[in-house]
């Protein structure tokens, strides 16, 4: 189980032509991730999706919170120490074609993380090379066909299970999927999506997916959480069928509404919403972090920031901001939360034709 | 099946700006030349918004850019024809002719063309440049013209084309694209994945804008993509390609609600919706051909398919219209029943 | 945790480890694929036996035959005599090893320790970068020809392993910082990401990583060394900076111009060519042997086909 408390990060650049600035990748965020469970987040490009991944997997700092992995705070550790709590959670790359060493086979790269984790557990070399087998099957390759074969020999698809297949090598307990099947083939996606339902139901790994397309979301599995993000800020959080299908943030309304209607087949939803402007992030807002670009906006809302609330609980009633009450609510159908001064729900999303 | 068409007959009373017949499109490899098109036909009509899908690999690109006989090297246009009115045959053009027409008629805006602008030069300068190599006389009348359709998409022109390529968002960059490809009065837009690498609403915003530069000037327009989503969006009608041929063809929205061709049926059902029982989707099975993997006699669909019958490792289905209006490539029953 | 798998592995047979083609055999196929790379491995195969056993084709000293000054390509002399009588072709033979050598280890060297610094750094960042590149920079000032001319008062240069040392350890900042630049690049990619992430050790990363997908830059930049280094120490000698101690190619051109008058005496133009043409044709061997080095090292390239 991981758990987020109020992870923030902010960097700071000297562009040659736009000076130094400042990026508020994350702005405090929260969440918890039991065993077997799925969060997404959702949001636009740019709003700091990729940079809590890399968090998660240690492969960039945070400057302010704190990561909780089994009930073991990690910014108390060296780096040294860190590291096998690191290892357990696995990331699984959004570009399959960089993310294998085009340089080594199948085998070489299946091989290498086992033969790392063979010096803690004593698995023999004949041990390594039958796991090696056993996990290119589990993610529905065949052994024979593909241990020799080189990443360029590989289809989008096969590559992604190559990917996972390496994740799984040092037996992690949360897999992070960055955007994992938004470079495959349309028609290999949900083959990728059901692979990981698969290991979280049979496994009880748990799944962090980060995705801007918020309807492959809905393949992760059963019992998903779904947190909107936008500009470093979690804005909107609940079941997934839930803030789908009942969005009352803004943003969350424009984000779903922008998903392509399959007419036809479905109709749009009949509160559809377009955000009034486009995304700029040199606009200095100290209010709501989306008020420039939100239809509903008022003069509350570029004065006071909101807090992310329980839905129910009032507009503006900060009386649970952090929402770190932990895993209690996590699959709990009522615990929707979000920051906006004045929450509605909004039926956005396509609904399906009558045929 | 009377009739084997490989172009849907024009029957129509909106006049084709764009009709391709029998285009076969080879590339030179280490194993000879290989067909990434194969006898396609298609037509693009004033006023209407054409859709072409299919999975990655499956000659999408190639036959959008035979369109503009600008097929790179080692590809060549082996046979057919791309009739563009008031223009000629284009692949039998040459030079300085091909490339007047080129942006000129023809608009096009690349596959990534987030990254097709020059990052050394500003979007002002680049259009400039396009001005003189298409001999515009009026490079005041040019720019006034970008002004007003960069206006119309939303830019801030005046900053727009004083800025550098890295300065702009992905979004950003794929509607300059599109005012770079019109602004020479193109009476055909193509558009290659204009919004692959785009988030959800910056993809939203870019068709929107498609949509509208399309009716505002009556275009004939060609969105090509591997997103279902995007072309039930746009498009008036729809081409489904794969193994380098056009599949099925007909209106969007028949096309969408009652799939022909059991390619386009599992294209449908391999999106991932955001309504509906999410159980009932499926993977594709199998993998997307290549050049070199592609069967070379019978259906280029028959290992995937789940209705591949004897027939089919015969005989190569020919594109025929199979009720009005709509085009099917498939030796099985249009319903989905075996044949 | 453990992951189990849900197939049972049943009836799979002993399964080949890998199914590639033996490295070699992949290597000859990229050779033979063009006639160039042949001949360009052909002339530099050539050298190199001309390097390691010419000293034994002709055993004992230069025989010296004053009747013969100069005298023209026959049966007995095939590319003639120098001034001094001696067989050009002997000295050419004799004298390669001590040029081709030099280059060898000069180009070894600057290689070697410029990819471990550009690695290193490139890798780490930080601090070990900075201290690096400095240290880099700093031999990147060091004046080569007048550090050599300095040391030929100390040495006598007559191991040709000194005076390659001497080359490589003077020459290997461009390296460094080209590696490191590539280095810098390849780092963000997914699979070292991945690697990180898996937390497999430093020293895996870099040496199976990171390496195999530079090791195509890494020979160019040996090969072009090469070529560098036999220039830089031919004419070193040509211009009769560093004392001679032995035969080479250097002392042969320095003495055909210097000594052998060649100028006025066109019989002597053998004595000046052989070595010239012998260095054309080692730099026309690697270029065109260069041409296979990226389908050496690609899988992608080298599968095609
Ligand atoms: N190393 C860095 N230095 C400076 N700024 C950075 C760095 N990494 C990320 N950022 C900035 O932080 C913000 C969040 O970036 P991030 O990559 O996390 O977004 P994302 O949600 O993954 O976007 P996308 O959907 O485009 O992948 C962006 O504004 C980005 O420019
Ligand atoms: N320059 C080339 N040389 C050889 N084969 C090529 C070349 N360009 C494309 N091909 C092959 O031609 C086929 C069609 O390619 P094309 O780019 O038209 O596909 P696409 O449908 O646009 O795919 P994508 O969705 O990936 O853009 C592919 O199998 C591809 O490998
Ligand atoms: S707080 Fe105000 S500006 Fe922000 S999303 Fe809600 S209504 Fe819009
Ligand atoms: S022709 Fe046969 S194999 Fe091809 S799509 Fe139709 S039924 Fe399937
Ligand atoms: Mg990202
Ligand atoms: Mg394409």
């Amino acid at each position: 189980m991981i758990e987020a408390r109020n992870i923030t990060r902010t960097y700071r650049t000297h562009g040659a032509f736009t000076g130094p600035r400042t990026v508020h990748a994350l702005r405090g965020v929260d969440f918890t991730l039991p065993k077997g469970g799925a969060v997404s987040f959702i949001g636009e490009s740019g709003c700091g999706k990729t940079t809590l991944g890399k968090i998660l997997t240690g492969l960039e700092t945070f400057d302010g919170g704190e990561l909780v992995v089994d009930g073991t705070e990690l910014s108390g550790l060296s780096p040294r120490r860190r590291a096998p709590y690191f290892r357990r959670i696995q990331m699984v790359h959004q570009d399959p074609y960089s993310a294998l060493n085009p340089t080594r086979t199948v085998g070489q790269i299946l091989g290498d993380p086992l033969r790392m984790r063979a010096k803690e557990t004593g698995a023999s070399r004949r041990e390594q090379e039958d796991r090696a087998a056993e996990l290119l099957e589990l993610v529905g390759l065949q052994p024979d066909g593909v241990l020799g074969k080189y990443p360029h020999q590989l289809s989008g698809g096969q590559r992604q299970r190559v990917v996972i297949a390496r994740a799984l090598t040092v037996d992690p307990e949360v897999l992070i999927a960055d955007e994992a099947v938004s470079m495959i083939d349309v028609s290999m996606r949900l083959g990728i999506l059901s692979l990981l339902r698969d290991l979280r139901e049979r496994l009880g790994i748990s799944l962090l997916f980060i995705t801007h397309d918020v309807a492959t979301a809905r393949y992760v599995g059963e019992g998903g959480e779904l947190h909107v993000i936008y500009r470093g800020q979690v804005i909107e959080r609940g079941p997934t069928d839930r803030v789908i299908q009942a969005p009352v943030h803004p943003y969350t309304q424009c984000l779903l509404s922008a998903i392509p209607v399959l007419r036809g087949i479905e109709e749009p939803g009949p509160d559809r919403l377009v955000p009034l402007a486009s995304l700029d992030e040199r606009t200095d807002t100290p209010g709501c972090l989306f008020a420039p670009r939100c239809p509903f906006a008022t003069d509350a809302c570029t004065a006071e920031r909101p807090a992310l609330v329980r839905l129910g609980d009032g507009a503006g009633g900060a009386d649970d901001p952090g929402g770190a009450d932990g895993a209690a609510g996590a699959g709990d159908a009522g615990d929707h939360r979000h920051a906006c001064l004045h929450p509605e729900a909004r039926h956005v999303v396509a609904v399906e034709a009558a045929v | 099946m009377t009739e084997t068409l490989q172009t849907p007959a024009a029957t129509e009373d909106r006049s084709a700006e764009v009709s391709v017949r029998d285009l076969t499109v080879v590339y030179r490899t280490d194993r000879g030349e290989l067909p990434a098109v194969s006898r396609a036909g298609i037509e693009l009509r004033a006023g209407e918004i054409t859709g072409l899908v299919g999975e990655s690999g499956s000659g999408k690109s190639t036959l959008a850019l035979s369109l503009l006989n600008a097929v790179p090297a080692p590809g060549r246009i082996a046979s057919g024809s791309v009739e563009v009115a008031g223009v000629g045959d284009v692949t039998k053009l040459e030079g300085k002719r091909l490339r007047r027409v080129r942006g000129g008629a023809l608009g096009y805006v690349f596959q990534a063309s987030q990254n097709s602008l020059n990052p050394l030069k500003t979007v002002g300068k680049q259009l400039l440049d396009l001005g003189r190599s298409h001999e515009v006389e009026d490079l005041q009348g040019l720019v006034r013209r970008a002004r007003e359709l960069a206006e119309r998409m939303g830019l801030d022109a005046d900053r727009v084309l004083d800025s550098y390529q890295h300065e702009l968002s992905g979004g950003m960059r794929q509607r300059v694209g599109i005012v770079l490809a019109l602004v020479l009065n193109a009476r055909v837009l193509i558009l290659d994945e204009p919004t692959t690498a785009l988030d959800m609403i910056s993809q939203a915003a870019v068709l929107d804008i498609v949509r509208a530069v399309h009716r505002e000037n009556n275009l004939a327009t060609l969105i090509v993509t591997h997103d279902m989503g995007v072309v039930s969006e746009v498009a008036d009608r729809l081409a489904v390609m794969y193994g380098g041929r056009i599949v099925e063809h007909g209106p969007a929205l028949e096309v969408l609600q009652r799939p022909s061709h059991p390619y386009t049926r599992a294209l449908i059902g391999a999106t991932a919706r955001i309504v509906g029982d999410t159980t009932r989707a499926r993977a594709l099975p199998g993998r997307p051909p290549d050049l070199t993997t592609l069967a070379t006699t019978g259906c280029v669909f028959r290992d995937r398919c789940p209705l591949a019958s004897a027939v089919c490792e015969e005989e190569d289905p020919a594109l025929v219209e199979w009720t009005p209006g709509r085009y099917r490539a498939c030796h099985a029953d249009p319903t989905g029943d075996r044949p | 945790m453990t992951v189990t798998a849900t197939t049972p592995a049943a009836a799979v047979p002993a399964r080949p480890r890998t199914g590639r083609r033996a490295p070699w055999a992949s290597a000859l196929r990229v050779l033979v694929r063009k006639p160039g790379r042949i001949v360009g491995l052909a002339i530099l195969v050539f050298f190199a036996l001309m390097g390691v056993f010419g000293p034994y084709l002709y055993p004992g000293d230069l025989a010296v035959d004053p009747e013969a000054i100069y005298a023209p390509p026959s049966a007995q002399h095939w590319l003639g005599t120098d001034f001094a009588g001696s067989d050009v072709l002997q000295e050419l033979v004799v004298g390669a090893r001590y040029v081709l050598l030099t280059a060898a280890v000069a180009a070894l060297a600057t290689v070697v320790i410029g990819t471990t610094v550009g690695l290193v750094a490139g890798y780490h960042r930080g601090l070990a970068d900075s201290a690096l590149m400095r240290a880099t920079d700093f031999v990147l000032t060091i004046p080569g020809l007048p550090l050599l001319i300095v040391l030929s008062t100390l040495w006598s240069f007559g191991q040709p392993l000194q005076m390659g040392l001497v080359l490589g350890v003077t020459g290997w900042g461009g390296v460094a910082r080209a590696v490191r630049s590539q280095t810098l690049s390849l780092r963000e990619r997914g699979f070292l990401e991945a690697a990180r992430g898996l937390g497999l050790p430093t020293r895996h990363v870099i040496v199976r990583e990171l390496l195999p997908n530079i090791a195509p830059f890494v020979a160019m930049n040996l090969l072009l060394a090469v070529i560098q280094f036999i220039g830089a120490e031919v004419a070193l000698f040509f211009l009769g900076v560093v004392p001679f101690s032995s035969s080479n190619w250097g002392v042969m051109l320095n003495q055909a111009v210097f000594s052998g008058g060649v100028m006025n005496s066109p019989e002597a133009l053998t004595y000046l060519l052989a070595p010239l043409v012998c260095i054309l044709l080692i730099t026309l061997g690697i270029v065109l042997f260069l041409d296979a080095i990226d389908e050496l090292f690609n899988p992608r390239l080298r599968e095609r086909s």
